[in-house]
Protein backbone atom coordinates (compact mmCIF):
# COMPACT_ATOMS: atom_id res chain seq x y z
CA UNK A 1 0.00 0.00 0.00
CA UNK A 2 2.69 2.47 1.10
CA UNK A 3 6.30 1.92 0.13
CA UNK A 4 9.31 4.07 0.94
CA UNK A 5 12.60 2.94 -0.54
CA UNK A 6 15.84 4.61 0.55
CA UNK A 7 14.06 7.88 1.27
CA UNK A 8 16.10 10.79 2.63
CA UNK A 9 15.14 14.40 3.15
CA UNK A 10 17.68 17.16 3.57
CA UNK A 11 16.88 20.81 4.17
CA UNK A 12 20.61 21.38 4.49
CA UNK A 13 23.40 18.92 3.81
CA UNK A 14 24.65 19.14 7.38
CA UNK A 15 21.31 18.21 8.98
CA UNK A 16 19.26 15.45 7.31
CA UNK A 17 15.70 15.23 8.64
CA UNK A 18 15.12 11.71 7.30
CA UNK A 19 17.89 9.30 6.33
CA UNK A 20 17.57 6.18 4.19
CA UNK A 21 14.03 5.24 5.23
CA UNK A 22 12.85 1.84 3.99
CA UNK A 23 9.29 1.14 5.01
CA UNK A 24 6.51 -1.00 3.57
CA UNK A 25 2.98 -0.82 4.90
CA UNK A 26 0.57 -3.50 3.68
CA UNK A 27 -3.11 -2.84 2.86
CA UNK A 28 -5.30 -2.94 5.97
CA UNK A 29 -2.42 -2.48 8.42
CA UNK A 30 -2.60 -0.19 11.44
CA UNK A 31 0.89 1.22 11.90
CA UNK A 32 2.01 3.64 14.57
CA UNK A 33 5.03 5.78 13.84
CA UNK A 34 6.55 7.01 17.08
CA UNK A 35 9.49 9.15 17.98
CA UNK A 36 10.51 12.19 19.94
CA UNK A 37 10.08 15.71 18.66
CA UNK A 38 12.44 16.30 15.77
CA UNK A 39 12.71 12.60 14.94
CA UNK A 40 11.24 13.23 11.47
CA UNK A 41 7.65 12.01 11.98
CA UNK A 42 5.94 15.10 10.56
CA UNK A 43 8.37 15.25 7.64
CA UNK A 44 7.43 11.66 6.85
CA UNK A 45 3.74 12.69 6.76
CA UNK A 46 4.58 15.69 4.56
CA UNK A 47 6.36 13.39 2.11
CA UNK A 48 3.39 11.03 2.00
CA UNK A 49 0.90 13.82 1.22
CA UNK A 50 3.35 15.42 -1.24
CA UNK A 51 3.66 18.61 0.75
CA UNK A 52 7.41 17.99 0.48
CA UNK A 53 9.47 15.99 -2.04
CA UNK A 54 12.19 13.55 -0.96
CA UNK A 55 15.80 14.50 -1.60
CA UNK A 56 16.63 10.85 -2.34
CA UNK A 57 14.73 7.59 -2.68
CA UNK A 58 11.29 6.61 -3.91
CA UNK A 59 7.79 6.80 -2.45
CA UNK A 60 4.79 4.88 -3.76
CA UNK A 61 1.20 4.79 -2.59
CA UNK A 62 -0.51 1.79 -4.09
CA UNK A 63 0.83 1.59 -7.64
CA UNK A 64 1.38 5.30 -7.77
CA UNK A 65 4.98 6.54 -7.63
CA UNK A 66 4.65 9.97 -6.01
CA UNK A 67 8.39 10.67 -5.69
CA UNK A 68 8.45 13.52 -8.19
CA UNK A 69 4.73 14.16 -8.38
CA UNK A 70 3.80 17.38 -10.22
CA UNK A 71 2.04 20.14 -8.25
CA UNK A 72 -1.00 19.98 -10.52
CA UNK A 73 -1.43 16.26 -9.74
CA UNK A 74 -1.10 16.63 -5.95
CA UNK A 75 -4.84 17.37 -5.39
CA UNK A 76 -5.70 14.01 -7.01
CA UNK A 77 -3.31 12.22 -4.64
CA UNK A 78 -4.83 13.96 -1.63
CA UNK A 79 -8.30 12.87 -2.68
CA UNK A 80 -7.08 9.26 -2.44
CA UNK A 81 -5.83 9.54 1.12
CA UNK A 82 -7.45 10.88 4.27
CA UNK A 83 -5.36 13.11 6.48
CA UNK A 84 -6.03 13.94 10.14
CA UNK A 85 -4.03 16.73 11.75
CA UNK A 86 -3.32 17.62 15.35
CA UNK A 87 -4.59 21.18 14.84
CA UNK A 88 -7.75 19.92 13.06
CA UNK A 89 -7.44 22.21 10.02
CA UNK A 90 -11.17 22.81 9.66
CA UNK A 91 -12.51 25.66 7.56
CA UNK A 92 -13.80 28.11 10.20
CA UNK A 93 -16.36 29.78 7.91
CA UNK A 94 -18.02 26.49 6.98
CA UNK A 95 -20.38 24.40 9.07
CA UNK A 96 -19.58 20.85 10.16
CA UNK A 97 -21.55 19.40 7.24
CA UNK A 98 -19.98 21.84 4.76
CA UNK A 99 -16.48 20.97 5.98
CA UNK A 100 -17.12 17.28 5.39
CA UNK A 101 -18.91 17.92 2.09
CA UNK A 102 -16.00 20.06 0.87
CA UNK A 103 -13.76 16.99 0.50
CA UNK A 104 -16.34 15.50 -1.87
CA UNK A 105 -17.13 18.75 -3.66
CA UNK A 106 -13.50 19.31 -4.66
CA UNK A 107 -13.45 15.77 -6.05
CA UNK A 108 -16.44 16.61 -8.27
CA UNK A 109 -18.91 14.32 -6.50
CA UNK A 110 -22.60 14.79 -7.40
CA UNK A 111 -24.65 16.96 -5.00
CA UNK A 112 -27.25 14.23 -4.50
CA UNK A 113 -24.61 11.78 -3.35
CA UNK A 114 -22.98 14.39 -1.10
CA UNK A 115 -26.31 15.12 0.60
CA UNK A 116 -26.73 11.40 1.18
CA UNK A 117 -23.22 10.49 2.36
CA UNK A 118 -22.32 13.44 4.61
CA UNK A 119 -25.05 12.85 7.26
CA UNK A 120 -24.19 9.13 7.26
CA UNK A 121 -20.52 9.76 7.95
CA UNK A 122 -21.31 12.37 10.60
CA UNK A 123 -23.59 9.87 12.31
CA UNK A 124 -20.75 7.33 12.35
CA UNK A 125 -18.53 9.79 14.28
CA UNK A 126 -21.44 10.78 16.53
CA UNK A 127 -22.01 14.29 15.21
CA UNK A 128 -25.27 13.78 13.31
CA UNK A 129 -26.99 16.29 15.57
CA UNK A 130 -24.33 19.00 15.15
CA UNK A 131 -24.14 19.21 11.37
CA UNK A 132 -25.01 22.89 11.17
CA UNK A 133 -22.63 24.09 13.83
CA UNK A 134 -19.42 25.93 13.06
CA UNK A 135 -16.05 24.51 14.22
CA UNK A 136 -15.67 27.15 16.94
CA UNK A 137 -18.94 25.93 18.46
CA UNK A 138 -17.49 22.44 19.05
CA UNK A 139 -15.12 20.96 21.63
CA UNK A 140 -11.65 19.75 20.63
CA UNK A 141 -12.77 16.13 20.56
CA UNK A 142 -15.78 16.98 18.40
CA UNK A 143 -13.62 18.98 16.00
CA UNK A 144 -11.26 16.04 15.64
CA UNK A 145 -14.24 13.80 14.89
CA UNK A 146 -15.29 16.21 12.13
CA UNK A 147 -11.78 15.90 10.71
CA UNK A 148 -12.07 12.10 10.83
CA UNK A 149 -15.44 12.33 9.06
CA UNK A 150 -13.89 14.55 6.41
CA UNK A 151 -10.95 12.20 5.91
CA UNK A 152 -13.30 9.25 5.73
CA UNK A 153 -16.05 10.61 3.51
CA UNK A 154 -14.41 9.84 0.17
CA UNK A 155 -13.62 6.28 1.29
CA UNK A 156 -9.83 6.49 1.13
CA UNK A 157 -7.67 3.37 1.14
CA UNK A 158 -5.23 5.07 3.53
CA UNK A 159 -5.71 7.42 6.45
CA UNK A 160 -2.69 9.29 7.74
CA UNK A 161 -3.23 10.67 11.24
CA UNK A 162 -0.56 13.12 12.37
CA UNK A 163 -0.76 13.44 16.17
CA UNK A 164 -4.57 13.29 16.07
CA UNK A 165 -4.83 13.20 19.87
CA UNK A 166 -2.16 15.80 20.59
CA UNK A 167 -4.69 18.47 21.57
CA UNK A 168 -7.19 16.19 23.32
CA UNK A 169 -7.80 14.98 26.87
CA UNK A 170 -7.60 11.27 27.73
CA UNK A 171 -11.35 10.62 27.26
CA UNK A 172 -11.45 12.19 23.82
CA UNK A 173 -8.15 10.51 22.94
CA UNK A 174 -9.69 7.12 23.72
CA UNK A 175 -12.76 7.90 21.59
CA UNK A 176 -10.68 9.01 18.60
CA UNK A 177 -8.47 5.91 18.76
CA UNK A 178 -11.57 3.70 18.97
CA UNK A 179 -12.98 5.36 15.83
CA UNK A 180 -9.66 4.82 14.02
CA UNK A 181 -9.64 1.16 15.05
CA UNK A 182 -13.17 0.72 13.70
CA UNK A 183 -12.20 2.35 10.41
CA UNK A 184 -9.22 -0.02 10.23
CA UNK A 185 -11.49 -3.01 10.84
CA UNK A 186 -13.33 -2.10 7.63
CA UNK A 187 -10.04 -2.51 5.72
CA UNK A 188 -8.63 1.01 5.61
CA UNK A 189 -4.88 1.29 6.15
CA UNK A 190 -4.08 3.58 9.08
CA UNK A 191 -0.77 5.33 9.62
CA UNK A 192 -0.84 6.89 13.07
CA UNK A 193 1.94 9.31 13.88
CA UNK A 194 2.11 9.96 17.60
CA UNK A 195 4.30 10.34 20.64
CA UNK A 196 1.53 9.23 23.02
CA UNK A 197 3.03 6.22 24.83
CA UNK A 198 -0.32 5.12 26.34
CA UNK A 199 -2.11 5.05 23.01
CA UNK A 200 0.63 3.04 21.30
CA UNK A 201 0.95 0.52 24.11
CA UNK A 202 -2.81 -0.08 24.25
CA UNK A 203 -3.12 -0.57 20.50
CA UNK A 204 -0.77 -3.57 20.33
CA UNK A 205 -0.24 -3.13 16.62
CA UNK A 206 2.82 -2.58 14.47
CA UNK A 207 5.09 0.20 15.77
CA UNK A 208 7.80 1.92 13.75
CA UNK A 209 10.20 3.96 15.88
CA UNK A 210 12.06 6.93 14.43
CA UNK A 211 15.08 8.61 16.00
CA UNK A 212 17.24 11.29 14.43
CA UNK A 213 15.62 10.69 11.06
CA UNK A 214 16.24 6.94 10.97
CA UNK A 215 14.08 3.88 11.67
CA UNK A 216 15.58 2.30 14.76
CA UNK A 217 12.86 -0.23 15.47
CA UNK A 218 9.99 -1.90 13.59
CA UNK A 219 7.91 -4.37 15.64
CA UNK A 220 4.84 -6.22 14.33
CA UNK A 221 3.16 -5.94 17.71
CA UNK A 222 5.31 -3.38 19.41
CA UNK A 223 5.37 -0.93 22.23
CA UNK A 224 6.58 2.59 22.71
CA UNK A 225 10.24 1.88 23.37
CA UNK A 226 11.79 5.35 23.70
CA UNK B 1 -20.09 22.32 -14.71
CA UNK B 2 -21.11 21.41 -11.11
CA UNK B 3 -17.72 22.66 -9.94
CA UNK B 4 -18.44 26.03 -11.60
CA UNK B 5 -21.68 26.42 -9.66
CA UNK B 6 -19.90 25.29 -6.49
CA UNK B 7 -17.27 27.96 -7.01
CA UNK B 8 -20.03 30.57 -7.36
CA UNK B 9 -21.70 29.30 -4.18
CA UNK B 10 -18.38 29.33 -2.28
CA UNK B 11 -17.69 32.89 -3.45
CA UNK B 12 -21.01 34.24 -2.20
CA UNK B 13 -20.73 32.21 0.99
CA UNK B 14 -17.31 33.75 1.62
CA UNK B 15 -18.60 37.26 0.98
CA UNK B 16 -21.53 36.86 3.37
CA UNK B 17 -19.65 34.98 6.08
CA UNK B 18 -16.73 37.43 5.96
CA UNK B 19 -19.03 40.42 5.71
CA UNK B 20 -16.73 42.75 7.67
CA UNK B 21 -13.74 42.00 5.46
CA UNK B 22 -15.87 42.21 2.29
CA UNK B 23 -17.33 45.58 3.35
CA UNK B 24 -13.88 46.92 4.21
CA UNK B 25 -12.49 45.84 0.83
CA UNK B 26 -15.39 47.44 -1.07
CA UNK B 27 -15.07 50.60 1.04
CA UNK B 28 -11.37 51.02 0.22
CA UNK B 29 -12.01 50.36 -3.48
CA UNK B 30 -14.81 52.94 -3.33
CA UNK B 31 -12.55 55.54 -1.70
CA UNK B 32 -9.95 55.03 -4.40
CA UNK B 33 -12.53 55.27 -7.18
CA UNK B 34 -13.94 58.47 -5.68
CA UNK B 35 -10.44 59.95 -5.49
CA UNK B 36 -9.84 59.06 -9.12
CA UNK B 37 -13.20 60.51 -10.15
CA UNK B 38 -12.50 63.68 -8.20
CA UNK B 39 -9.19 64.08 -9.98
CA UNK B 40 -10.88 63.27 -13.27
CA UNK B 41 -13.50 65.97 -12.62
CA UNK B 42 -10.76 68.49 -11.81
CA UNK B 43 -9.00 67.53 -15.03
CA UNK B 44 -12.20 67.87 -17.06
CA UNK B 45 -12.94 71.28 -15.56
CA UNK B 46 -9.36 72.45 -16.12
CA UNK B 47 -9.51 71.34 -19.75
CA UNK B 48 -12.87 73.07 -20.16
CA UNK B 49 -11.45 76.27 -18.66
CA UNK B 50 -8.42 76.08 -20.95
CA UNK B 51 -10.70 75.43 -23.91
CA UNK B 52 -12.78 78.47 -23.00
CA UNK B 53 -9.68 80.64 -22.82
CA UNK B 54 -8.45 79.31 -26.16
CA UNK B 55 -11.86 79.89 -27.66
CA UNK B 56 -11.63 83.56 -26.77
CA UNK B 57 -8.53 83.94 -28.92
CA UNK B 58 -8.74 84.70 -32.65
CA UNK B 59 -6.89 86.74 -35.22
CA UNK B 60 -8.46 89.09 -37.70
CA UNK B 61 -7.13 89.91 -41.15
CA UNK B 62 -8.31 93.39 -42.13
CA UNK B 63 -8.53 93.41 -45.90
CA UNK B 64 -8.20 96.47 -48.16
CA UNK B 65 -11.53 98.32 -48.84
CA UNK B 66 -11.02 98.04 -52.57
CA UNK B 67 -10.33 94.30 -52.57
CA UNK B 68 -12.24 92.26 -55.12
CA UNK B 69 -14.63 89.57 -53.88
CA UNK B 70 -12.64 87.03 -55.87
CA UNK B 71 -9.45 87.88 -53.96
CA UNK B 72 -11.28 87.67 -50.62
CA UNK B 73 -12.52 84.18 -51.46
CA UNK B 74 -9.07 83.20 -52.66
CA UNK B 75 -7.46 84.20 -49.34
CA UNK B 76 -10.23 82.43 -47.47
CA UNK B 77 -9.74 79.26 -49.51
CA UNK B 78 -6.00 79.45 -48.97
CA UNK B 79 -6.46 79.72 -45.20
CA UNK B 80 -8.91 76.82 -45.23
CA UNK B 81 -6.12 74.51 -46.43
CA UNK B 82 -4.36 74.73 -43.05
CA UNK B 83 -5.39 71.84 -40.76
CA UNK B 84 -4.56 73.98 -37.70
CA UNK B 85 -7.48 76.30 -38.48
CA UNK B 86 -10.79 75.30 -36.95
CA UNK B 87 -12.97 78.19 -38.07
CA UNK B 88 -12.89 81.06 -40.61
CA UNK B 89 -15.58 83.76 -40.51
CA UNK B 90 -15.86 86.32 -43.27
CA UNK B 91 -17.30 89.68 -42.26
CA UNK B 92 -18.43 91.70 -45.31
CA UNK B 93 -17.73 95.41 -45.56
CA UNK B 94 -21.30 96.15 -44.48
CA UNK B 95 -21.05 93.88 -41.46
CA UNK B 96 -17.77 95.51 -40.43
CA UNK B 97 -19.33 98.95 -40.76
CA UNK B 98 -22.39 97.91 -38.78
CA UNK B 99 -20.20 96.38 -36.10
CA UNK B 100 -18.13 99.55 -35.88
CA UNK B 101 -21.27 101.68 -35.55
CA UNK B 102 -22.68 99.41 -32.85
CA UNK B 103 -19.41 99.50 -30.95
CA UNK B 104 -19.27 103.30 -31.03
CA UNK B 105 -22.98 104.05 -30.83
CA UNK B 106 -22.48 106.28 -27.80
CA UNK B 107 -19.53 108.15 -29.25
CA UNK B 108 -20.93 110.99 -31.35
CA UNK B 109 -17.42 112.19 -32.32
CA UNK B 110 -16.44 108.86 -33.83
CA UNK B 111 -19.75 108.52 -35.67
CA UNK B 112 -19.42 112.13 -36.90
CA UNK B 113 -15.91 111.45 -38.24
CA UNK B 114 -17.19 108.35 -39.98
CA UNK B 115 -19.98 110.23 -41.75
CA UNK B 116 -17.49 112.94 -42.83
CA UNK B 117 -15.46 110.29 -44.61
CA UNK B 118 -18.58 109.44 -46.60
CA UNK B 119 -19.40 105.87 -47.74
CA UNK B 120 -17.89 102.77 -46.16
CA UNK B 121 -14.16 103.13 -45.41
CA UNK B 122 -13.83 99.54 -44.17
CA UNK B 123 -12.75 96.50 -46.06
CA UNK B 124 -13.95 92.96 -45.33
CA UNK B 125 -12.41 91.09 -42.36
CA UNK B 126 -11.44 87.44 -42.02
CA UNK B 127 -11.68 86.15 -38.44
CA UNK B 128 -9.63 83.00 -37.92
CA UNK B 129 -9.54 80.54 -35.00
CA UNK B 130 -6.95 77.78 -34.59
CA UNK B 131 -6.70 74.65 -32.46
CA UNK B 132 -3.81 75.98 -30.38
CA UNK B 133 -2.72 79.56 -29.70
CA UNK B 134 0.76 78.57 -30.93
CA UNK B 135 -0.66 77.96 -34.42
CA UNK B 136 -1.37 81.66 -35.03
CA UNK B 137 2.25 82.50 -35.70
CA UNK B 138 2.35 79.88 -38.46
CA UNK B 139 -0.83 81.26 -40.06
CA UNK B 140 0.48 84.82 -39.92
CA UNK B 141 3.72 83.73 -41.58
CA UNK B 142 1.78 81.84 -44.24
CA UNK B 143 -0.17 84.90 -45.36
CA UNK B 144 2.82 87.25 -45.09
CA UNK B 145 3.70 86.82 -48.75
CA UNK B 146 4.26 89.61 -51.27
CA UNK B 147 1.16 88.80 -53.33
CA UNK B 148 -1.12 89.30 -50.29
CA UNK B 149 0.66 92.39 -48.90
CA UNK B 150 -1.41 94.92 -50.87
CA UNK B 151 -4.64 93.02 -50.04
CA UNK B 152 -4.19 92.71 -46.25
CA UNK B 153 -4.10 96.08 -44.45
CA UNK B 154 -3.57 94.80 -40.94
CA UNK B 155 -3.62 91.90 -38.56
CA UNK B 156 -4.98 91.87 -35.01
CA UNK B 157 -2.16 89.54 -33.97
CA UNK B 158 0.33 92.39 -33.83
CA UNK B 159 0.85 93.46 -30.20
CA UNK B 160 -0.86 90.31 -28.84
CA UNK B 161 2.00 87.98 -29.58
CA UNK B 162 3.36 88.02 -26.04
CA UNK B 163 -0.08 87.46 -24.47
CA UNK B 164 -0.74 84.52 -26.80
CA UNK B 165 2.64 82.97 -26.00
CA UNK B 166 1.95 83.31 -22.30
CA UNK B 167 -1.48 81.67 -22.63
CA UNK B 168 0.11 78.84 -24.58
CA UNK B 169 2.76 78.34 -21.87
CA UNK B 170 0.16 78.41 -19.07
CA UNK B 171 -2.22 75.97 -20.75
CA UNK B 172 0.66 73.59 -21.56
CA UNK B 173 1.81 73.72 -17.97
CA UNK B 174 -1.70 73.10 -16.61
CA UNK B 175 -2.09 70.08 -18.90
CA UNK B 176 1.30 68.71 -17.84
CA UNK B 177 0.52 69.16 -14.12
CA UNK B 178 -2.87 67.44 -14.66
CA UNK B 179 -1.21 64.49 -16.38
CA UNK B 180 1.42 64.22 -13.64
CA UNK B 181 -1.22 64.31 -10.89
CA UNK B 182 -3.29 61.68 -12.70
CA UNK B 183 -0.28 59.37 -13.01
CA UNK B 184 0.60 59.89 -9.35
CA UNK B 185 -2.95 59.13 -8.24
CA UNK B 186 -3.11 56.10 -10.50
CA UNK B 187 0.09 54.79 -8.89
CA UNK B 188 -1.22 55.44 -5.34
CA UNK B 189 -4.53 53.76 -6.22
CA UNK B 190 -2.68 50.78 -7.68
CA UNK B 191 -0.61 50.37 -4.52
CA UNK B 192 -3.61 50.71 -2.17
CA UNK B 193 -5.86 48.32 -4.11
CA UNK B 194 -3.00 45.87 -4.53
CA UNK B 195 -2.29 45.83 -0.79
CA UNK B 196 -5.97 45.74 0.22
CA UNK B 197 -6.51 42.58 -1.80
CA UNK B 198 -3.26 41.08 -0.53
CA UNK B 199 -4.32 41.70 3.08
CA UNK B 200 -7.76 40.19 2.37
CA UNK B 201 -6.13 37.06 0.92
CA UNK B 202 -3.48 36.95 3.65
CA UNK B 203 -6.15 36.79 6.39
CA UNK B 204 -7.48 33.68 4.67
CA UNK B 205 -4.13 31.97 4.11
CA UNK B 206 -4.92 29.22 6.65
CA UNK B 207 -8.15 28.41 4.82
CA UNK B 208 -6.36 28.30 1.48
CA UNK B 209 -3.78 25.82 2.80
CA UNK B 210 -6.54 23.66 4.34
CA UNK B 211 -8.41 23.55 1.02
CA UNK B 212 -5.19 22.53 -0.67
CA UNK B 213 -4.54 19.76 1.88
CA UNK B 214 -8.07 18.39 1.43
CA UNK B 215 -7.43 17.97 -2.27
CA UNK B 216 -8.85 21.12 -3.84
CA UNK B 217 -7.20 22.02 -7.12
CA UNK B 218 -6.07 25.57 -7.94
CA UNK B 219 -9.28 26.40 -9.79
CA UNK B 220 -11.38 25.41 -6.77
CA UNK B 221 -9.32 27.66 -4.52
CA UNK B 222 -8.72 30.56 -6.89
CA UNK B 223 -12.19 30.56 -8.45
CA UNK B 224 -14.11 31.96 -5.47
CA UNK B 225 -11.51 34.69 -4.90
CA UNK B 226 -11.60 35.73 -8.56
CA UNK B 227 -15.37 35.83 -8.42
CA UNK B 228 -15.24 37.81 -5.19
CA UNK B 229 -12.91 40.27 -6.93
CA UNK B 230 -15.54 40.62 -9.65
CA UNK B 231 -18.32 41.20 -7.10
CA UNK B 232 -16.20 43.72 -5.16
CA UNK B 233 -15.45 45.55 -8.41
CA UNK B 234 -19.10 45.74 -9.46
CA UNK B 235 -20.16 46.83 -5.97
CA UNK B 236 -17.48 49.52 -5.65
CA UNK B 237 -17.96 50.89 -9.17
CA UNK B 238 -21.76 50.90 -8.68
CA UNK B 239 -21.43 52.76 -5.39
CA UNK B 240 -18.93 55.18 -6.95
CA UNK B 241 -21.44 55.91 -9.75
CA UNK B 242 -24.16 56.59 -7.18
CA UNK B 243 -21.98 58.87 -5.08
CA UNK B 244 -20.70 60.71 -8.16
CA UNK B 245 -24.27 61.23 -9.38
CA UNK B 246 -25.26 63.07 -6.21
CA UNK B 247 -21.88 64.81 -5.87
CA UNK B 248 -21.96 66.23 -9.42
CA UNK B 249 -25.55 67.38 -8.98
CA UNK B 250 -24.53 69.21 -5.84
CA UNK B 251 -21.36 70.67 -7.38
CA UNK B 252 -23.07 71.83 -10.59
CA UNK B 253 -24.58 74.88 -8.90
CA UNK B 254 -21.03 76.12 -8.19
CA UNK B 255 -19.62 74.92 -11.51
CA UNK B 256 -22.26 76.90 -13.42
CA UNK B 257 -20.97 80.11 -11.83
CA UNK B 258 -17.46 79.46 -13.13
CA UNK B 259 -18.55 78.24 -16.56
CA UNK B 260 -21.16 80.56 -18.06
CA UNK B 261 -21.20 78.48 -21.26
CA UNK B 262 -23.48 75.93 -19.57
CA UNK B 263 -20.84 73.29 -18.84
CA UNK B 264 -22.15 70.82 -16.26
CA UNK B 265 -20.39 67.94 -14.53
CA UNK B 266 -23.66 65.96 -14.36
CA UNK B 267 -24.04 66.22 -18.12
CA UNK B 268 -20.41 65.29 -18.63
CA UNK B 269 -20.72 62.19 -16.44
CA UNK B 270 -24.05 61.23 -18.01
CA UNK B 271 -22.68 61.39 -21.53
CA UNK B 272 -19.39 59.62 -20.63
CA UNK B 273 -20.82 57.19 -18.07
CA UNK B 274 -20.18 53.98 -20.00
CA UNK B 275 -16.67 55.01 -21.00
CA UNK B 276 -15.64 56.37 -17.59
CA UNK B 277 -17.02 53.66 -15.34
CA UNK B 278 -16.32 50.94 -17.89
CA UNK B 279 -12.63 51.85 -17.88
CA UNK B 280 -12.62 52.08 -14.08
CA UNK B 281 -14.38 48.71 -13.72
CA UNK B 282 -11.93 47.01 -16.10
CA UNK B 283 -8.93 48.62 -14.37
CA UNK B 284 -10.13 47.68 -10.85
CA UNK B 285 -11.04 44.17 -11.99
CA UNK B 286 -7.65 43.58 -13.61
CA UNK B 287 -5.92 45.01 -10.57
CA UNK B 288 -7.88 42.92 -8.06
CA UNK B 289 -7.50 39.75 -10.10
CA UNK B 290 -3.78 40.40 -10.54
CA UNK B 291 -3.32 41.19 -6.82
CA UNK B 292 -5.29 38.18 -5.62
CA UNK B 293 -3.50 35.83 -8.03
CA UNK B 294 -0.14 37.12 -6.86
CA UNK B 295 -1.12 36.95 -3.18
CA UNK B 296 -2.46 33.42 -3.55
CA UNK B 297 0.53 32.07 -5.43
CA UNK B 298 2.48 31.60 -2.21
CA UNK B 299 -0.39 29.98 -0.34
CA UNK B 300 -1.05 27.54 -3.18
CA UNK B 301 2.41 25.99 -2.85
CA UNK B 302 1.30 23.93 0.22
Amino acid sequence: MIKLHGVSKFYSVAAPVLRDINLTIKPGEFVSVVGQSGAGKTTLVKLLIAEERPTKGQIAIGDWDITGIQSSIVPYLRRQIGVIFQDFKLLPQKTVAENVAFALEVAGERSGRINQVVPQVLNIVGLGNKMNRYPNQLSGGEQQRVVIARSLVHRPKVIIADEPTGNLDSINTGEIIEILKKINEFGTTILLVTHNREVVNQLRRRVVTLANGEIINDDAEGKYVL
Amino acid sequence: MPSFFRVIRFAFQDIVRNLGLSAMTVFILLLMLLSINMLWSMDVMTKEAVRLVKEQINISFYLAPAIADKSVLEIKSYLATFPEITQIDLLTREQVLQSFKTRHQFSAEVLGALSELGGNPFGPTLVVRTKEPGDYRKIIQAVSVPEYDPLIEGKSFEGHEEALDRIQTITNRIERVGLGLSLLFALISFMIIFNTIRVAIFTQRAEISIKRLVGANNWFIRGPYLLESFVFTIASVGLAMLVMYFATRYLDRYVSVVFPNGFSLTNYYSSHMLYLFGIQAIAVLLLTVFSSSLAMRRQLKV
